[in-house]
Parts: structure tokens; C-alpha cells; sequence
């Protein structure tokens, strides 16, 4: 473009002489000699930095990393099958072991947030606004919605060698068993047997909810299998003298449990739930369901809530942040928190079937988990699917 | 078409396009997110659209064949019309802008911060989002195009304009924002 000196060029020129994307060579004789086009360019100048900055607040904080994006590649190869998804798949491409660790994560992430999320609810048990519950001697959590608890890779590890130490500050007992000093990781249900729909109702005791064929991915299998996994009983007494031996023997002799916490015991009920699994064996996508009563923790012995919770707490070992997520949970003894590893899930709250409830998915894209709470029954649903399908099947429960 | 159909016959040529599509897949998505994220500030959300621009990039041989550049503008054309199409299909695409900055924090990938640090980042996101909102389409999309590091060649491919069109609508589109802005903070 050719720019006489005597004519004032456009702003159009001027930005693009800004951004070096003009070359005429006038254009800076111009400037010099141009009060006008000088406040003109300085005014672009100054929209442009600004422009720039403001823009760059709302910028991705990292580019995808190379693993995130053959990932992503990964789920789009799948969705590019989809359309073909019903036809048969031959048996040496069914569900191969690299496969089956992707499209599990979720379910895993899903299914070990609720789990933790058990454990954690026994330091949730005993949030502040426990202090105002008539119930000095026997308090109720009984679970109506899901929150949301991030945790690290770091914290994680930190929660569970911490809960771990319960079996040194008391007895645990797992169902009719006693096993004093045992680990929380022994509130695992049994293994889960197989059942129809019918039968699975009989034995939960409510009706199950099945989400609409429709919602289902292409070509998956519209009977689920089902599986019933019995209701469990956890409960942990504190002993006193156990404890301040424990803390003694460590060297946390700054530790000091109150007298009345000698005897005092956390009952959590975990309800039977039932899992519906689609697809997964002879088809690449997989889904399951899972519906499951309220949980119910019950507080027994002679410590009011707020000492539990503050002992519970400042347990040593339990990462501060964790800590201070659970004491602004509002609502906490309605509330079941669930545990979200940041560096695996992305996470937002969202609404289904009307209630708030999680929805995560994995940083790879590959799959996706929903948990929330509806009807007095807690849902846990996780797929290879996009979050936003996982939501229609959600919500189609019925 | 005897060409094409033999051509699609042969095994080895099956896989040139599934190559091509794999180069331009690797080449293209990590600056695409970094587009679609300024749009959208959701992860999930800029990661369901890329998936959305590369199936129907996939399904499209002959966009295909086209060198990168054109590919590369055409899979920001497509990515940029999803990702304002899915603003605009909630039909609230102020509230919507607001909420992406303020409600569904946990859901970018932002690093952690402090409580205030973090609120303050997030009310400057959700004010720069909707002053973007105000400023008209085409200038909008020139904006967060140039200010995530296309060149005018790159910009005037994607919005269809020649490239002595883009400074002046760069121009006027970096004056409407910041108008918008300074108007939106003190009312």
C-alpha cells in the first residue's frame, strides 16, 4: 500500500502499522510530522494494550499437553465409530486392557470419591453448625446433597494415612465383626452378586430408576446388568487411654483427648445400592448406574458436636485445606462431601432431575461421572461419554 | 470419480487421509483450545467444542486436501461459530458470560489461588467477558483472534475479509471493548 505523507492514512492503516502488519515506508514520516495521526495511533496504542491485557486475564492458563491431546484424539475416534457402533465388533478389537483402564477412570474416580467421601463424612459429622443441634448425645447426619471437597494427589494421601490412624485411637467394627484396629478401607461391601431388575428392587427395597433407551450411546446393549450391593455398618469408639498411648508414641504429646471422648462412637450406615452396568464387555462404550438410599451417620456418647468436630478436625495429619473445605460446607448434616482429585477430574455443580448435584470429567475427555442426590436417593453415574450426554441419561432416570 | 473410487480401493492410499487427519488434528487443537477457551472459559465446555470442529473436520475430505492454512482457518471459523452458537443457545448470552467467570470457577484451569486473590481474578474475568458480550460479532471474533496471536493473513482467512479490512476492524473493535469496559466499571 502506498501512503502519500500529505494524506492522512485510515486507522485501519495505523493499527496495522501498530502491529508491523504495515510496511509503507511513509507512514512514520507521516507520524512525525502529523499531530493528528499521532493522538490517533497513540489512542489505538493505548486500546490495543489494554485490549491485550484484559484478554489475556480470560487466556487458558496452560495449552493441553501432548497425553490430553492424543486423548482427546482417542474420543474422537470414538465418536467417528459411533455411527457404526451396533454392528459387530471383531473380538480381537473388544475392550482392550488400555481401553478398560480409560474408560473405567471416571467410573474409579467416581466410585473412590464416594467411598472417601464416606470416610471424610465422619469428620463432617461435626462441623460448626452442629453446635445448635439439640442433640447433645446423639446426632444425625443423614445425606440430601453432594458437595464438592478438591483434593490433591498430596492431600489425598494425607486424609487417608490420617483416617488410617482411627484404628489406633479406638475400635472399629465393619458390619457384625469387630475388628479393632482394623483400617477404614474395610468398609468396602462385599461382592456384589447378580440379579434382575426385579429382584434387585425386592432386596433394596425401593423401585429402581432406569434412564430412557433413547439417552443410551449408539449401539449399546438397552439391558443393563445388575448387581445388589448389601447395606454396611461402620462404627468407631473411641478409647481414651488407646488414643493418648497412640499420640504418646508418636511424639504428639500435644494431643490431649478429653476424657469424654472415652467411649463416644460414630455409627455410619451405609445403604444397600444397586449397579447398573451397560455395554463394557462386547462394546466399547460402557455406563453404570448406581442408586443407593441416604447415608446416615449417628453420633452416640457423652461429647457434643462441636468437640467431635473439633477434635476430628485438628487431627494431626489432616491436610488444612481439606480441613477448611469441610467446615464451610453449609447444610453439613444434609450435605455428603465428595472427594474431586483435581489433577485427575474437572469438576462443575449442575442440576439433574432437579437437584444440584456434581458433574465431573476426566482431563482427558474420555470420560465422564455425575453424583447427586434426588428423591432421597443417592445417584453415581459414570460413562465414556461426553459430560453432556451423561447428563441427558441423568436425567432421564425414571 | 473412477480415480477417487479406485484411489479409495487401494490400502495404502486408505490411510494418506487418516494421516492428513491426524497431522492436522496434532498441528491444530492445542492453539484451538487456546481460542475456544478465551470464548468459553470452560474446560469441559472448549473441550466438547474442539471435539465438535474436528468430527465435522473429519467428515469433510475435501476441506481436508486444502492446505493448513485454509484447514486451520476453517477449523476456527467452525470452532468460534460453536462455541458463540453454544452461548447463544442458552439464550442468556450476557448472564451467560457473567456466570463463566463467576460461577463455574472450578471448572477452569486456573492455578489455585487465595480465596481473595482468586475472587478478584474471577470478577476480572467475568467483566472482560461482558464487555466482549457488547462488542459486535464480527469485530468481536477479529479481537480474539488477534489477541490470541494470529497474524491479519491468519484473521482475514478466518472471518472471510481481506486483509487490509482486519486493522480497521481490530481498530474499532479494541475501542468498543474498552468503551464497554470503562463503562461497565463505572457506571
Amino acid at each position: 500500500m502506498t501512503i502519500l505523507s500529505t494524506t492522512c492514512p485510515d486507522r485501519g492503516a495505523w493499527r496495522a502499522w501498530l502491529d508491523r502488519e504495515e510496511h509503507a515506508p511513509d507512514l512514520a514520516l507521516h507520524l512525525d510530522a502529523c499531530a493528528a495521526c499521532q493522538r490517533l495511533v497513540d489512542d489505538l496504542r493505548q486500546n490495543a494494550a489494554f485490549a491485550n491485557e484484559a484478554l489475556h486475564t480470560v487466556s487458558a492458563s496452560r495449552p493441553p499437553s501432548a497425553p490430553e491431546i492424543a486423548l482427546a484424539r482417542e474420543r474422537l475416534a470414538r465418536r467417528e465409530r459411533q455411527p457404526v457402533a451396533a454392528q459387530p465388533v471383531p473380538s480381537s478389537q473388544e475392550t482392550t486392557p488400555v481401553f478398560l483402564s480409560r474408560i473405567s477412570t471416571p467410573w474409579r474416580v467416581a466410585a473412590s470419591g464416594i467411598a472417601a467421601a464416606l470416610l471424610v463424612s465422619l469428620a463432617v459429622a461435626f462441623t460448626p453448625e452442629g453446635r445448635t443441634a439439640a442433640a447433645a448425645f446423639l446426632a444425625q447426619f443423614r445425606s440430601q446433597q453432594v458437595a464438592a471437597v478438591e483434593v490433591t494427589p498430596q492431600s489425598q494421601a494425607e486424609i487417608m494415612r490420617t483416617l488410617n490412624t482411627l484404628g489406633n485411637l479406638g475400635t472399629i467394627k465393619s458390619g457384625s465383626t469387630s475388628t479393632t484396629g482394623a483400617r477404614p478401607g474395610l468398609l468396602r461391601a462385599d461382592t456384589p452378586k447378580q440379579v434382575t431388575l426385579a429382584e434387585a428392587a425386592q432386596q433394596v427395597g425401593f423401585q429402581i430408576q432406569t434412564p430412557d433407551p433413547a439417552t443410551l450411546p449408539t449401539g449399546m446393549d438397552r439391558t443393563p446388568r445388575v448387581e445388589v450391593m448389601p447395606a454396611q455398618q461402620f462404627s468407631f469408639t473411641f478409647d481414651k487411654a488407646k488414643a493418648a498411648e497412640y499420640f504418646r508414641s508418636t511424639g504428639r504429646v500435644d494431643v490431649a483427648v478429653p476424657d469424654k471422648f472415652d467411649g463416644a462412637t460414630l455409627v455410619v450406615s451405609m445403604p444397600a445400592a444397586v449397579l447398573l452396568q451397560y455395554g463394557g464387555q462386547g462394546n466399547r462404550d460402557a455406563l453404570m448406574i448406581g442408586e443407593a438410599g441416604e447415608l446416615v451417620v449417628d453420633v452416640q456418647g457423652k461429647v457434643t458436636l462441636d468437640e467431635m468436630r473439633d477434635f476430628l478436625l485438628s487431627l494431626p495429619g489432616l491436610p488444612k485445606d481439606t480441613a477448611d473445605q469441610l467446615r464451610l460446607i453449609r447444610n453439613w448434616n444434609q450435605t455428603l462431601p465428595v472427594p474431586i482429585p483435581t489433577d485427575k477430574v474437572n469438576w462443575k455443580a449442575e442440576t439433574f432431575k432437579g437437584a444440584q448435584g456434581l458433574l465431573l470429567n476426566d482431563n482427558s475427555g474420555v470420560g465422564s461421572a455425575a453424583i447427586f442426590q434426588s428423591g432421597g436417593h443417592l445417584y453415581g453415574l459414570a460413562g465414556s461419554m461426553k459430560a453432556s450426554d451423561l447428563k441427558r441419561v441423568a436425567d432421564s432416570l425414571r | 470419480m473412477l480415480d477417487m473410487l479406485t484411489l479409495a480401493e487401494t490400502p495404502d492410499s486408505m490411510a494418506a487421509p487418516i494421516d492428513r487427519f491426524d497431522a492436522l488434528f496434532a498441528h491444530c487443537y492445542a492453539e484451538l483450545y487456546g481460542l475456544i477457551y478465551r470464548v468459553l472459559g470452560e474446560r469441559m465446555a472448549t473441550e466438547d467444542i474442539l471435539q465438535d470442529a474436528f468430527l465435522k473436520l473429519s467428515a469433510d475430505q475435501l476441506i481436508q486436501q486444502r492446505p493448513d492454512p485454509e484447514v486451520g482457518a476453517w477449523l476456527r471459523r467452525v470452532g468460534l461459530n460453536l462455541a458463540f452458537n453454544r452461548i447463544r443457545g442458552e439464550r442468556r448470552a450476557r448472564a451467560r458470560l457473567e456466570r463463566v467467570g463467576r460461577l463455574e470457577l472450578r471448572d477452569t484451569d486456573q492455578p489455585t489461588d487465595s480465596p481473595a486473590s482468586l475472587l478478584v481474578r474471577l470478577e476480572d474475568q467475568a467483566e472482560v467477558r461482558r464487555a466482549l458480550a457488547e462488542v459486535p460479532e464480527r469485530q468481536r471474533e477479529c479481537l480474539l483472534l488477534r489477541h490470541s496471536g494470529y497474524s491479519y493473513a491468519e484473521i482475514a482467512a478466518t472471518l472471510g475479509v481481506a486483509v487490509g479490512s482486519v486493522g480497521v476492524l481490530l481498530a474499532r473493535a479494541e475501542q468498543a471493548f474498552r468503551a464497554t469496559y470503562r463503562r461497565q466499571i463505572q457506571p
